[in-house]
């Protein structure tokens, strides 16, 4: 069942001249489902994600949340929502337990069911123990556990992660990522956003890559990795005579593509185990020799770069 | 409504737990009314220069025949003057004349002198009083010296007319018993002989003449401190405003006036409650100010309704403006400056600066179009001794001035997060 339905959703910011930042997205989510917005720095995530939470008003378009318009009834889609935006949003002068209470009340709880709720959230995101000691004493993956914290607090039914887990340790960002699975698996609806790819892979039932605020693509990872087709990516650094060994690779059968960059070839092959052998062959035929060799199986990455011709990062 | 005072209440905690925002709101007024206790008088332990009295006695005394001997007020305030209690205060300086007293503070020899006129016990002891008043000649530019003169001065009249009046007392109980008319002025004299040269013995230790605040016999005439302190206590009391309200920028750039805007806490809620935290902020400011006014420097703040009433007002208004400037500003910096400029620029056309309610003209006029003139007017007319009913017009003016910046500060507010 569909919980989340964005139609032809779009921002422009100061118009009429600012810049169009979501520009006619179109998606949906299924009650229960994992979806990740896969894109590149400025992709428009960020503008995405205000607008369903109903903090930015759409130029265009529009999304419903459990069924309320997020224009026309942003007050009855908020209910339903928690958002852990990009930027970490807390008191630091406060500790955990005050922070948690703080927001609790702004979702409205009070009384008994706040306190049990800040307890269990305390628990949930591994802080019981240091739950009094002021927020800026956190270390950053702390921090995050926190921020996280704040928008499980009124149980809400769809959860929008804002690239969770950038700039910390791996220890805290498996804790993440464990709670994120963990509360799919009990029905919440969850949208995320990130930068890396891994992460998208491992969570994700669906994923839509995003630039200039549009969908390039949307399905599980498999259909969207089936794009750029089944061949392996191969990337080899030879000392002498590239172009020639380009153009021998070229005529060779089992290499479907061949690009060269500086002192690179770019190879795309369906069986590098059987290619690869024979590809040091011809190398050595013209008395070149392969300093390095780089084997990639498809990813996203090499998805974003066959659908932009830009790599996703950096 | 639960929800604005938790918004409020966690305000106040974190700017409380900034060490920098305490000294902006509580420890800077203190400061300041140390400061002003150094410069004009107050409590323990200041050391203020010695101020010079030049002092013409033209008192011939007045029999008090019934007691013996002849009593000459005049010298018993000439002997309070120089008094070892006083000695760290005053110096006198007998002068033979009052021309030549004159012209000592018109030379600016003495900033100050005391004429005792002739006729002064007479005056005093007489049952009915009258006569010729004790006059404090003073330099105008001078402040502090002659204010204690007078304060002093006051407090020996007051008890040589507390004197009098026992004895008229008694003079007209004895009419009641039918004495005889020049008997009865006789006990009289005799009488406020008795009780003046009591209250003098036990008095001169307890002559407050700490407080320069006690200037004329009948008006109330406001001290400088107390002046002072309203016009400082008003300005400071924006800024204070304005600092607290700063937060909402700074929750704007930190992210969590956006986060809170994604929960399903109104925006109205949400900036009732800022606009609490910034209220109670400065109406404890304002506490504390009139605390430290009253203990330290002994200022008789007036009606406890009028003063209370002030009080709120004044904290409305504050962060009425306070909100409507945080409604224009973009980033934290530019509200430190503007509201800073703002807030110098409406307290030197009220007047705050100034030190004084009374002033006529294009400024009058000019200052009231701003809060704080009112605000001044009426804490200038409170310290006169004006009740809550007396400045109802200043208090609404201000009230308006209150809702008109916060309902305008709403607007824009929404416009500008929508
Ligand atoms: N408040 C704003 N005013 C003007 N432009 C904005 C504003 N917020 C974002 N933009 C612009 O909109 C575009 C999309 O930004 P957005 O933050 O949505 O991207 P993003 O995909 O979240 O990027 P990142 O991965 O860096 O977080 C960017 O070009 C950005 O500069
Ligand atoms: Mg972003």
């Amino acid at each position: 069942m569909t919980f989340i339905k964005v139609e032809n959703l779009r921002k422009q910011f100061d118009p009429p001249r600012g810049i169009v930042a979501v520009d006619g997205l179109s998606f949906h989510m299924d009650e229960g489902e994992i979806y990740s917005l896969l894109g590149p720095n400025g992709a428009g995530k960020t503008t995405t994600i205000s607008m369903l939470s109903c903090l930015l008003r759409p130029s265009g378009g529009d999304a419903r949340v459990g069924g309320h318009s997020v224009r026309e009834h942003p007050q009855a889609a908020k209910e339903l929502i928690g958002v852990v935006p990009q930027d970490i949003a807390l008191y630091p002068e406060l500790s955990a337990r005050e922070n948690l209470v703080f927001w609790g009340k702004m979702y409205g709880l009070s009384g008994a069911a706040l306190r049990r709720r800040v307890g269990e959230v305390l628990e949930i995101i591994d802080l019981t123990e240091r739950q009094d000691e002021r927020i800026e004493k956190y270390s950053g993956g702390m921090k995050r556990r926190v921020n996280i914290g704040v928008a499980l607090l009124h149980e809400p039914r769809a959860l929008y992660l804002d690239e969770p887990t950038v700039g910390i340790d791996p220890q805290s960002r498996r804790s993440i990522l464990d709670v994120i699975l963990q509360f799919r698996d009990r029905g919440m609806t969850i949208l995320y956003t990130t930068h890396y790819m891994a992460e998208a892979q491992e969570l994700s039932d669906r994923i839509g890559i995003m630039d200039h605020g549009r969908m390039l693509a949307e399905g599980t990872h498999e259909e969207l990795v089936k794009i750029v087709g089944e061949e392996a990516h191969v990337e080899l650094t030879v000392d002498r005579h590239l172009e020639q060994l380009a153009t021998a690779w070229r005529e060779m059968d089992g290499v479907a593509r061949v690009t060269v960059e500086e002192e690179r070839a770019i190879l795309l092959v369906p069986d590098a185990t059987v290619t690869l052998p024979r590809l040091f062959e011809t190398a050595a035929a013209v008395q070149a020799r392969i300093n390095e060799v780089n084997v990639t199986e498809p990813d996203l990455e090499m998805v974003f770069l066959h659908l932009t011709g830009r790599a996703l990062r950096d | 409504m639960s929800r604005i005072w938790a918004i409020a209440f966690k305000d106040l905690r974190t700017n409380f737990r900034t060490p920098v925002a305490i000294v902006w709101m509580l420890a800077a007024p203190l400061a300041l009314a140390s400061l002003l206790g150094l410069a004009f008088g107050g409590g323990e332990g200041y050391s203020i220069a010695v101020t010079k009295v030049a002092v013409v006695n033209l008192d011939e005394g007045a029999a008090a025949e019934q007691g013996g001997g002849r009593q000459n007020l005049g010298d018993e305030m000439l002997a309070v003057l120089r008094s070892t209690d006083l000695s760290t205060l005053l110096t006198v300086e007998v002068v033979a004349s009052e021309a030549e007293a004159r012209s000592r503070v018109d030379a600016g020899a003495t900033p100050v002198a005391l004429i005792i006129p002739p006729g002064f016990s007479a005056a005093v002891l007489s049952a009915t009083g009258g006569g010729e008043p004790v006059t404090v000649y003073r330099n105008p530019a001078q402040t502090l010296g002659p204010s204690i003169l007078q304060g002093v001065v006051q407090q020996v009249v007051d008890q040589f007319n507390g004197a009098r009046a026992a004895a008229a007392a008694a003079v007209h109980f004895g009419m009641r018993q039918g004495r005889d008319e020049a008997s009865l002025s006789q006990a009289a004299t005799t009488a406020a002989a008795a009780f003046m040269s009591e209250a003098l013995s036990g008095a001169s230790g307890a002559i407050a003449f700490r407080d320069p605040q006690v200037v004329e016999t009948d008006s109330k005439e406001p001290g400088v401190t107390a002046v002072v302190l309203s016009g400082m206590m008003v300005f400071f009391m924006f800024i204070a405003a304005a600092n607290v309200a700063r937060t909402i920028l700074d929750e704007d750039f930190a992210g969590t006036l956006p986060r809170l805007f994604t929960t399903p806490t109104s925006r109205g809620v949400i900036l009732a409650g800022k606009y609490t935290s910034v209220f109670l902020t400065v109406l404890a400011q304002a506490v504390i100010l009139l605390l430290a006014g009253w203990l330290l420097f002994r200022i008789q703040w007036g009606n406890p309704w009028a003063v209370a009433l002030l009080t709120l007002d004044g904290a409305a208004v504050s962060a009425g403006i306070a909100v409507f400037l945080v409604s224009i500003l973009r980033t934290p910096a530019q509200a430190g400056g503007v509201s800073s400029g703002v807030f110098v620029t409406l307290a030197l056309l009220g007047g705050n600066f100034v030190g004084t309610a009374q002033v006529g003209g294009v400024f009058g006029t000019v200052r009231r179009f701003t809060p704080n003139g009112w605000l001044l007017e009426a804490w200038d007319a409170t310290m006169r001794g004006a009740g809550a009913s007396d400045i109802t017009v200043p208090l609404l003016v201000v009230l308006g001035f209150a809702l008109a910046t916060f309902g305008t500060g709403v607007l824009l507010f929404r416009r500008r997060y929508a």
